[in-house]
């Protein structure tokens, strides 16, 4: 199993749901709304006068072999709305009970 | 959830809410009555008084005085003025604009009730009289007639009047210009002398002849009858065998001694409708009804009604008050539509994509209509107020739309699905959006608060505007969103200029060159600071040079296609000789003026008794003309090329005294008449008064340029016959006083014996000598007096009879004595210029001791609401400071926007210098309405410059950045509403002379204040405030290291992609 950590633009919400719906992933935590600003570029998200926008983040635990495609899916989305900012995280999960 | 997030998440609720809003609206609009003005209360209260037989100053002291020492204590009061004249006191109480009038007048009732027993015993109880618009007549029609004419007064009475107030809404009709039936009893003096009879006996005996007496009941079997003795006479003839005298078994009979006619009172007033003999049906409306639906009705039963009249008699119609009313909607809808027109225009021009164009203009139908549900709720009418202020607010109510829309495109634009961008990027402006409302909100609020009559004029504005402008960001939060989530598609980028997009692609094009240009400009400013703000500054204080040069009047004037005038021959003529004169100038009418449609006069003194008679000042010398002329557009001179044109034939009838001519009509209260200059000269002294007066009339006639039509508000000296009593001679004879003069008034004026009744009708029956023995000095002395011992005693023995000069009336105004000098203005002058010359009249004049002299007139209106202006701008400026530094969180943000007033200021001067247009109340109520209209763009540019400076860009990169960005938008929101004013400002339907000064005012204020805030904001922003205000860390980099960023800045700017 791994756990797939989504931090992204919140207008970007329906369309990660739909990533996940469309990979028969159920189960995920979300946090709607976060604040966050990109290692590289991109603006910062912090729901304040200057930077308006805020960040949602999703954390699902799929199973390995669903995470190739989850990542493929999230990559296309991040590039067709370079601007809004997406980003996900893959690590391992050892234990669930 | 926020609002935007339900209207997204719901559109079906949220377009059947409003949908819900637009039916009601409609509805109410359906309902909605048309009419001139807001409905007002006129603050007027007056109290007559009448005091038979006492002269001009004896009513002066005895109940005038006595009355004003009284009522000075009423609540309210603002000013008090009086007019004593021979028989009658009328004093007149102008209250606060707005004040409670019922309380005023119970107020009156009291003090007047209070003050009675101090009164001469003979007085008439008091009148008191409240004026109200519904006094002034909603439609004036003629009745002429040849052979009809003597029984018309009776047939229009039964055919006319009745079937008139039989309409719903109709107040009172009134007839006027027709003298009364009266039973004359012309007694010969040398008769009656010889029978030992006086005119009171023969009034008795008539009196007595002339009565029915139920006399009780009778029972005749089974059954009751009434009695009665019916001495009622049946027809006027049977006067004539009235027994007034029996000796020694022979009657003498009335006709013996008396000649009797039945006949129509001897005439004071002589009304023509174009020439022919006739008289004037005053139609006046209840309080609250609606004139158009009155007249509309009375044109619907005319052809009826004259069905029923005999031939000879034509009704015609002098005024229509509903033509105006009507004439005025129509032109202000039309100005209406042309602005919409306009704003979408300007919408499609910049956004150049018809789905956004109609997302934003859908605004415009929504939040309007919701004006019509307030004037509905509050019983309002559809009336000039509330159609300029519709006109008024098309331009504002897109401005938040344009902004909630423009973000949620950027965001679209930025990748995001036009749902989701719907709802985030509305919730990153609906803070601001609400702000900038409550700017508006601030400014056009208090403009409900404004006291006295401006206050009437300007309380629906204030109101609509306020709640139009609070529904379209209603609007704009929800329907805006919901609209763009689900019609928007993911355009946005470049434009393809498919289809018809082909012509947006010049217009993107200059746009384009425009943004450039002016981040050019900007750069360049920035880096110039002081000297640009030393140019607008000079800028500024240059254009206050123009108020010299801008003519300031009052209250524009307006074309109504109705010109009033008022000829006063010599004082003592008679009746016959003035209703010469009249003829002669109305064949002078005729002949020089065909525009003239209906041409009414009325020579002499009026015999009605209802108010708007009460209001004219008559007199046996005096011809007041009306004129009725085709609309403005359908002639070419205008009423005040005529009027000058009519002054000047005046001048050249010797006959004439003094004259006035008012274009424009003098009806309709004080609003939208001409202005007007008076000099109020107070002083106790009559004499010494008169002599100022006439010095200074003939001094502003000849030396004051701009004035016409001088006259003085007193009339001359009146010579009399006085009959002094010798107290000694009369206490001799057992006579007193008040007898003595009764006696002589009952034979000269005639004696009320008693009434002549016929079919439902009473006539008066008048006992007094014939006319053949009361025409010279020495009938007066002859008049044959009885005392109580039935001795017969000439005056001439009791009284001496002196020929004396007397005033006919005796004006006050705040308890001191007054005559003032009237001047109305030519009709290029303007009341600034005028008020210069007089002022510097007076200067040079020596005033004598006892009397002051005050300039009255429009200039203590305009003074007072050029007060009210002041605290009104005042009162604004504080309001928008907080709404903005409360916005800011800042005490120096407000300053840098409020900065842009005064050049708002200077555009409007320029605006009407250019324009040649006054300085009216009107053009002051545009400038103070440009506060607010000129601080939203400001706050659109200083709020984003704050966004940029947390952003952590340099000031002056911010700074132009900002201006950059915000460039579109400013200008977006400025000229929708510069040309939503436009056909206001270039109206030329009837009427819009009034709101003319505003939109030019508001149009040359805004693009003046526009272009500098473009300029002036983002260098004093740079020049006001440091990085550190922001709590960022500046390094202290050198100049260059700051140009080659905003260089680069720039450049990133005009490619926003990389």
């Amino acid at each position: 199993m791994k756990a797939i950590f989504i931090s992204y633009n919140q207008a970007l919400t329906e369309r990660i749901l739909n990533v996940l719906d469309n990979n028969n992933v159920r189960g995920f935590t979300k946090w709607a709304l976060t604040e966050g600003r990109g290692t590289v570029d991109g603006e910062p998200h912090y729901g304040s006068h200057a930077w308006p926008s805020m960040n949602s983040s999703i954390l699902t635990i799929v199973e390995d072999e669903k995470t190739e495609k989850i990542m493929n899916d999230l990559r296309t989305l991040d590039k067709a709305a370079k601007m809004q900012g997406l980003r996900a995280f893959v690590w391992n999960i050892e234990q669930i009970s | 959830m926020k609002i935007y997030q339900i209207a997204v998440k719901k559109p079906v609720s949220t377009m059947l809410i409003f949908v819900g809003v637009i039916t009601l609206g409609l509805f109410s609009l359906n309902n909605l009555a048309i009419d001139q003005f807001p409905e007002m209360d006129i603050p007027y209260v007056s109290v007559v008084t009448a005091y038979s037989g006492a002269n001009a100053a004896d009513i002066e002291t005895n109940i005038t005085r006595v009355l004003e020492d009284n009522l000075n204590t009423v609540n309210n009061l603002k000013k008090l003025t009086s007019t004593s004249r021979d028989n009658v006191s009328m004093i007149t109480l102008e209250m606060e604009w707005g004040c409670d009038l019922n309380e005023a007048v119970n107020d009156v009732r009291d003090v007047v009730s209070r003050v009675r027993d101090y009164l001469p015993d003979d007085v008439t109880y008091p009148t008191i009289f409240k004026f109200s618009s519904s006094m002034m007549p909603v439609m004036v029609l003629t009745a002429t007639a040849d052979e009809s004419y003597a029984a018309l007064n009776k047939i229009l009475d039964d055919k006319f009047v009745n079937t008139l107030n039989r309409i719903d809404g109709v107040g009172a009709v009134s007839l006027m210009g027709i003298p009364a039936r009266e039973i004359q009893i012309n007694v010969d003096p040398n008769k009656i002398d010889a029978y030992n009879l006086s005119i009171e006996q023969i009034g008795n005996i008539i009196a007595t002849e002339n009565i029915n007496i139920p006399s009780g009941t009778i029972d005749v079997g089974n059954n009751t009858f009434n009695l009665k003795a019916d001495g009622e006479f049946q027809s006027s003839d049977e006067l004539k065998n009235i027994v007034v005298f029996s000796r020694n078994g022979r009657n003498i009979l009335l006709g013996e001694i008396a000649t009797i006619k039945d006949t129509l009172e001897k005439a004071t007033m002589d009304s023509r409708i174009n020439g022919k003999k006739g008289i004037i049906v005053l139609v006046q409306k209840q309080s609250g009804a609606n004139t158009v639906n009155i007249v509309n009705e009375i044109y619907k039963l005319l052809p009826q009604v004259q069905e029923t009249l005999p031939k000879d008699i034509n009704i015609g119609i002098v005024m229509d008050g509903s033509e105006s009313i009507k004439d005025n909607i129509a032109s202000l809808s039309e100005t209406v539509m042309y602005a919409f027109i306009f704003v979408i225009l300007v919408v499609m021009a910049f956004l150049g994509r018809w789905r956004a164009t109609f997302i934003i203009c859908l605004t415009i139908p929504i939040s309007l209509i919701t004006a019509f549900i307030y004037l509905y709720a509050t019983g309002s009418t559809l009336n000039i107020i509330s159609l300029s202020s519709l006109s008024i607010a098309i331009g504002m109510v897109v401005d938040d739309a344009i902004v909630v829309l423009e973000n949620i495109t950027t965001h679209i634009e930025r990748g995001s699905s036009p749902k989701e961008a719907a709802v985030y990027a509305t919730n990153e402006v609906w803070i601001s959006v609400i702000v900038t409302t409550l700017v508006i909100v601030a400014v056009f609020l208090p403009l409900t608060l404004i006291s006295g009559m401006m206050g009437i004029m300007f309380r629906e504005l204030g109101w609509i505007v306020t709640i139009v402008v609070c529904v379209s960001t209603m609007v704009a939060i929800s329907i805006t969103p919901m609209l763009s989530a689900y019609i928007l598609k993911l355009e946005g980028g470049i434009h393809n200029y498919r289809g018809l997009g082909i012509i947006y692609k010049p217009i993107d094009k200059f746009l384009n060159l425009l943004d450039i240009v002016y981040a050019r400009l900007l750069t360049w400013a920035v880096w110039h600071r002081i000297s640009v703000l030393l140019i607008t500054l000079a800028l500024f204080f240059s254009s206050l040079f123009l108020l010299t040069v801008v003519p300031i009047e009052f209250f524009p004037t307006s074309d109504n296609g109705v010109i009033s005038a008022t000829v006063q021959l010599e004082q003592n003529v008679s009746v016959d000789y003035t209703a010469k004169i009249a003829r002669k100038i109305e064949g002078i009418v005729a002949e020089k003026y065909p525009e003239v449609r209906i041409l009414s006069s009325s020579a002499g003194t009026n015999s009605g008794s209802n108010a708007f008679a009460a209001m004219q000042s008559s007199g046996s010398h005096i011809i007041s003309f009306r004129m009725r002329l085709p609309r403005a557009t359908e002639r070419i001179r205008t009423i005040f090329e005529i009027s000058d044109s009519l002054r000047k034939d005046f001048a050249n009838i010797p006959e004439i005294r003094q004259y006035s001519v008012v274009p424009g009509g003098n009806g309709g209260g004080s609003m939208g008449g001409p202005s007007n200059v008076q000099l109020k000269i107070f002083g106790n002294d009559m004499d010494v008064t008169n002599t100022v007066a006439l010095e200074l009339k003939e001094r502003v006639s000849k030396e004051v340029k701009g004035a016409r039509d001088v006259q003085l508000s007193r009339d001359d000296m009146r010579p009399e016959y006085n009959v002094q009593f010798d107290r000694a001679k009369l206490a001799y004879y057992g006579i007193t006083s008040a007898m003595a003069s009764q006696a002589v008034r009952n034979r000269i004026d005639g004696f009320i014996a008693s009434k002549y009744r016929e079919d439902g009708d009473e006539y008066d029956i008048v006992v007094r000598y014939a006319e053949e023995f009361r025409k010279s000095f020495d009938d007066i002395t002859n008049i044959t007096l009885y005392n109580n011992a039935g001795q017969r005693i000439k005056l001439g023995e009791v009284a001496t009879v002196v020929d004396e000069f007397a005033a006919p009336a005796i004006e006050r105004e705040n308890r001191r004595r007054l005559v003032s000098v009237n001047a109305s203005l030519a009709p290029d002058a303007a009341l600034g210029d005028v008020i210069k010359d007089v002022t510097a009249l007076l200067q040079t004049y020596e005033t004598p001791q006892g009397v002051d002299i005050v300039i009255g007139g429009t200039i203590e209106d305009q003074q007072e609401s050029n007060q009210d202006m002041m605290t009104l701008l005042i009162l604004i400026i504080i309001l928008v400071y907080i709404v903005m530094a409360t916005q800011f969180e800042s005490f120096k943000m407000p300053f840098i926007i409020m900065f842009t007033i005064p050049f708002a200021f200077t555009g409007v001067f320029l605006a009407l210098f250019l324009t040649n247009t006054a300085l009216s109340i009107i053009a002051l109520i545009g400038a103070v309405m440009l506060v607010g209209i000129v601080v939203k763009n400001g706050i659109v540019m200083v709020d984003y410059t704050n966004l940029l400076v947390e952003r952590g860009y340099k000031i002056r990169t911010a700074v132009v950045m900002a201006g950059k960005s915000r460039l579109r938008p400013v200008l977006m929101t400025s000229l929708t509403t510069i040309l939503g004013m436009l056909p206001l400002a270039i109206g030329s339907g009837v009427g819009s002379e009034i709101w003319k000064p505003m939109g030019i005012a508001i149009i040359g204020g805004l693009t003046f204040s526009t272009m500098l805030t473009l300029l002036v904001i983002p260098v004093l922003y740079a020049l006001l405030v440091s990085n550190k205000a922001f709590r960022k860390k500046i390094t202290n980099e050198d100049e260059k290291r700051e140009i080659e960023e905003l260089k680069r800045s720039i450049k990133r700017l005009n490619n926003p992609v990389n």
